[in-house]
């Protein structure tokens, strides 16, 4: 019966905690950051797009940019939970709901962030009602939604037996929350057929996400590659992009282990082996995605074609040389090198590759976007000279800043309503093991 | 563009056929050709013949047409039965004078600094010879703008313009980075116009009044090709740069003088720009040989806006 | 171009000549209108006047909106009146001469049409007239050679006229295209002048018609006269359009049935799996309901 012992200090371990100072005053600097945000939208909204650095030619800025880096963020959610499940991989069992919240908070933001983008918000229901099936945007509109909706389903069904177990809890978790877990999953007796059902629905929502995120993906890349622009008129996008969006969930994922294993001493939960296998994922991932790299601009170099020069050196070696080579080293190589060395997997030295390649991936994204659309096919002549460059405007920057200090908060109020380690899972994981 | 009014204001269809229709969708389309039937409106006028008779003649006969109500949008939509509209840039004759861009901004109370045309100073190669290119929407048979919008707000008539509802459109922007053309332009804020002018309700044929957060282009004056009258960029250049006109009927007309379309390609070696895209643009463009001004000559024009 | 030109100094020597009727102000400078009257007949049946309002701002000829001048044709009294019109945006305005002046119309072969503008807060008044004689073009064809001849009505015969220039064309959209290279041709001592029609092959609708045009323009004597006349020299032209055939730049209800295929099979199936799950969730509570 040592078991029990345990299982109540797992329990005990594992049950959601009140926020400290240190957390109260993150999510207080989280709250004030979404708050200007708010206010640069309200600006937006009486005075229009102008208040933005966007132009003619450069339509789309750092708000496009963010919503793919969202759009990539959330894709962990389906490569943590349904890659690892199906692929049999146990170790990953505790980083599930880490990674099912941080893709519903991506996911959330990115439709988000889509509608600040839009220059007439008021009319955003006639997508809905004036929707063209030819247009990628009303494809990207449909899996949107479809992939926030299979991942609420995946973060809930696994859910539900630790449910059972916070309820018990009553007297920590407090009358609020309580009647919150009592409203959404008192049903839960853990009976066999119960549990049949719902091993049944996970399964089947694993095999189902995998394609939608796939999807979600390469829609988002399409938004680019069906125009004709230099940079973006690439068959390679969508696998490109797909790539991409593994290695910086990868690092989002390794980032938040980091953060909860040290803010809710987790040490046992989130062991040191896991940061190492998750380094080899990193890495793996990181290879992949050089790897599309080269394709997208090893062979338009090679190439230099009249309408991609322009494009090509400004990335090389003119104005955006050093954002681009900053994204690849910071973003790519160095993660890898750091890596290779068994060193380089422990959880600090992790957290800092998370950090660079989420970096990475931020700037890369926006060097998906800018440096085509100052780019195009005809001289940019007879505008305002502002529009021959972009830099994004307070405001945009605001917003941004916001939608991202946005995720941060739901990711954190997610993780102090739910356990951030699946309960029941681990318990069935340790009694298997006893045995 | 004397000429021009003077051509609009004909007394016609009484005998044959009038020039343009009373834009009746449900003429037959094709027994146009030459030029449309109008349908009788039935409400009749009477008026005095030249030899100093009383006859009565049917409103939609008349040239102009005497109040003609604004098309709907659903008309709007449509376009001209039978019609298919092109442009022709004649390069040779540009000197960079901007006339066609201050008319069109003029015409379709365009927020200052926004420009649907734009004249690029062109040089394709470090040997070639710099020139003029007036750039418009090329209303591309194959709009790759079209294709993208997520809600019918940019649209292709039968007529072959490109069009704008800016009623519908969100603002997403899509087709600016679909069209490889640049040509569309974003009100960012709200466009400086005359309050009457900015109340009016928005008409997709005159692209007026223009609206915050939505796109804008050259819409090839569907409302002046509905009167049978040519754009105001073609009226207002005064080298004949621009000729308009209807390749069904195979003839474009610059104001001043009418070629016939497929003679003028021919003769001068008409071609369209990027044909590779596949977009299949309606302007073509005649080269820059045999020019009636040194490229120079325009560079004074393009100080101002071009710092 | 020479043309354009022409046609732009001829309105400017009107113009001027149109300024000299204006009075000046005292008090308020107020602007000067030049108002040119344009004569019509299309086809031999209804005259119809043209009014054209323009002032000279920063040293060029700007049309003038909303201006309403008066009409009268020979002399200015409530009998004579043609009517009022208010100039457009182009500073132009139109009418047909009306029913109420048909005495004054029989008086004679030769008539002056008077313009007046009373002058308003902020042009001064103004006046023009302009005096035409009546004259008709009769237009005939025969294999693909067209005659027009030029007709003044001289008390009560038709006369033929010589030496008016005047324009043969097929009728095309914004531009009248001519029937061969010569640009105009001037009728001779009978009154006539012939065009070879040397346009082949111009599509000419389902039918193959093509409408032929001869017209005199800003004569001085007789002012804008035309007439038109259907023939069969066209080919049969039946053009072929896109527009509401299914494609990707067709509109929402004219999506490319593969495309809606493809796509709805996709959405109805993933949706139906999560329908399924969701009702899934609906048991699991019922059983939970039950324990
Ligand atoms: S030129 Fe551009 S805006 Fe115009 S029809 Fe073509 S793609 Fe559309
Ligand atoms: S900006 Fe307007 S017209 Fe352009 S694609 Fe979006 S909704 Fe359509």
């Amino acid at each position: 019966m040592e078991n029990s012992i345990t299982d109540e200090k797992i329990i005990a371990d594992l049950l959601p905690q009140k926020f400290g100072k240190a957390g109260k005053i993150w999510v207080g600097v989280l709250t004030v950051i979404c708050l200007i945000g708010l206010f640069a939208y309200y600006r937006q909204l009486r005075y229009g797009l102008i208040v933005t650095a966007m132009r003619d030619y450069v339509s789309w800025g750092i708000y496009i940019s963010n919503f793919v880096f969202f759009v990539a963020i959330s894709l962990v959610g389906s490569l943590i939970t349904a890659i690892f499940r199906l692929a049999g991989v146990k170790w990953g069992a505790p980083l599930t709901r880490i990674a099912e919240i941080i893709a519903v908070a991506a996911i959330i933001f990115a439709s988000l962030i889509i509608i600040v983008d839009m220059g007439s918000p008021e009319r955003f229901y006639y997508l809905f009602t004036h929707g063209r099936i030819q247009s990628p945007i009303i494809w990207d509109v449909i899996v949107i939604t479809t992939y926030f909706f299979i991942s609420i389903l995946l973060l809930y069904y696994p859910l539900l037996p630790d449910i059972k177990i916070l309820l018990r809890f009553k007297q920590k978790s407090g009358n609020g929350l309580h009647k919150f877990y009592n409203y959404i999953g008192s049903f839960w007796q853990g009976t066999p057929a119960q549990f049949k059902l719902s091993e049944k629905a996970i399964n089947i929502l694993c095999i189902t996400i995998i394609p939608v995120a796939f999807t979600i993906h390469t829609v988002t890349s399409w938004l680019f590659a069906t125009t004709y622009r230099p940079g973006w008129d690439s068959t390679n996008f969508g696998a490109y992009f797909i790539a991409g969006a593994f290695l910086v969930g990868a690092g989002a994922v390794v980032v938040a282990m980091y953060v909860f294993r040290k803010a809710y001493h987790l040490e046992k939960y989130i062991t040191e082996s896991h940061f190492e296998k998750m380094g080899r994922v990193v890495v793996l991932l990181s290879l992949l995605y050089l790897y599309f790299n080269m394709n997208e601009f090893l062979t338009p170099f090679f190439k230099m074609k009249k309408s991609e020069e322009g494009y090509l050196n400004g990335l090389f070696s003119g104005d955006f040389s050093v954002v681009f080579w900053f994204a690849i080293l910071i973003g790519i190589i160095i993660p890898v090198i750091i890596l290779l060395f068994r060193q380089g997997r422990k959880p600090l030295p992790m957290f800092i590759v998370g950090i660079m390649v989420i970096v990475g991936a931020w700037f890369k994204r926006y060097l998906i976007v800018t440096p085509t659309l100052l780019n195009p096919f005809l001289p940019m002549h007879d505008v305002p000279a502002s529009y021959h460059h972009y830099f994004p405007s307070w405001e945009e920057w605001a917003i941004t800043m916001g939608s991202l200090a946005g995720t941060l908060l739901i990711i954190t109020i997610l993780a102090r309503i739910f356990p951030i380690i699946p309960i029941q899972e681990t318990l069935t994981e340790q009694h298997e093991k006893a045995i | 563009m004397e000429n021009n009014s003077r051509r609009d204001f004909l007394l016609t269809g009484l005998i044959t056929a009038g020039l343009v229709s009373g834009c009746t969708p449900k003429t037959d389309p094709f027994e146009a050709g030459a030029s449309d039937v109008a349908l009788p409106s039935g409400k009749k006028v009477k008026l005095l013949s030249v030899d100093g008779e009383e006859i009565e003649v049917d409103e939609a006969f008349l040239k102009p047409v005497p109040h003609m109500p604004p098309v709907s949008n659903t008309e709007a939509r449509i376009g001209i039965p039978g019609k298919k509209f092109v442009m022709v840039i004649d390069l040779s004759r540009c000197k960079n004078l901007k006339k066609c861009q201050s008319a069109c901004n003029h015409a379709h109370e365009l927020n200052p600094g926004e420009n649907w045309i734009k004249v690029d100073p062109m040089q394709d190669a470090e040997h070639t010879a710099p020139y003029w290119e007036p750039t418009t929407c090329m209303h591309c048979d194959e709009p790759p703008c079209v294709k993208v919008c997520p809600v019918d707000a940019t649209f292709k008539r039968q007529d072959g313009i490109v069009l704008i509802d800016s009623d519908r459109c969100i603002g997403c922007r899509f087709c600016m980075a679909a069209c490889p053309y640049s040509t569309r332009v974003f009100n960012w804020g709200e466009p400086e116009i005359a309050p009457a002018i900015a109340s009016q309700p928005y008409s997709c044929e005159t692209s007026v009044p223009q609206k915050k957060g939505t796109v804008g282009k050259c819409d090839f004056c569907a409302d002046m090709t509905r009167m049978g009258e040519l754009p105001h960029c073609v009226s207002a250049c005064p080298n004949g740069v621009f000729a308009f006109g209807d390749i069904n009927q195979d003839s474009v007309s610059n104001g001043a003088e009418t070629f016939r379309f497929s003679d003028l390609i021919k003769d001068k070696g008409g071609y369209r720009l990027m044909e590779d895209l596949g977009t299949k643009p309606s302007v073509y463009y005649l080269p820059p040989v045999s020019r009636n001004f040194p490229f120079e000559s325009g560079l004074e024009n393009d100080k101002e806006q071009n710092k | 171009m020479k043309r354009l030109y022409k046609n732009f100094s001829a309105l400017l020597a009107l113009a001027l000549v149109f300024v000299g009727y204006n009075t000046f102000a005292q008090a308020t400078p107020k602007g000067d209108l030049s108002i040119a009257i344009n004569y019509f007949v299309d086809n031999n049946t209804v005259p119809s006047l043209l009014v054209r309002v323009k002032t000279k701002a920063n040293g060029r000829f700007q049309p003038v909106e909303g201006v309403t001048v008066n009409l009268f044709l020979d002399k200015d009294s409530a009998g004579t009146a043609i009517g009022r019109v208010t100039t457009n945006r182009k500073g132009e305005a139109s009418i047909f001469i009306p029913v109420s002046v048909k005495k004054q119309w029989a008086t004679s072969v030769k008539h002056t049409f008077l313009a007046t503008f009373k002058g308003d807060k902020k042009y001064e008044e103004g006046k023009a007239d302009l005096t035409v004689a009546r004259a008709k073009i009769v237009l005939t064809t025969a294999d693909k050679t067209i005659t027009a001849t030029v007709l003044e009505l001289k008390d009560t015969t038709w006369t033929p006229v010589k030496g008016v220039e005047l324009k043969i064309a097929i009728k095309r959209l914004g531009g009248d295209l001519p029937v061969n290279e010569t640009p105009t041709f001037t009728t001779d001592s009978t009154g006539q002048a012939s065009a070879d029609f040397k346009r082949l092959g111009m599509p000419g609708g389902k039918s193959g018609n093509l409408i032929l045009i001869a017209k005199v323009e800003d004569n001085e004597l007789y002012g804008n006269l035309s007439v038109e006349k259907t023939v069969n020299w066209g080919i049969k032209f039946t053009p072929v359009n896109t527009f509401n055939n299914r494609t990707l730049f067709a509109t929402r209800d004219k999506a490319p049935i593969w495309l809606q295929l493809i796509s709805y099979s996709i959405l109805f199936a993933v949706w139906g799996v999560l329908v399924f799950l969701v009702f899934n969730l609906i048991k699991i509570r019922k059983i939970g309901g039950q324990v």
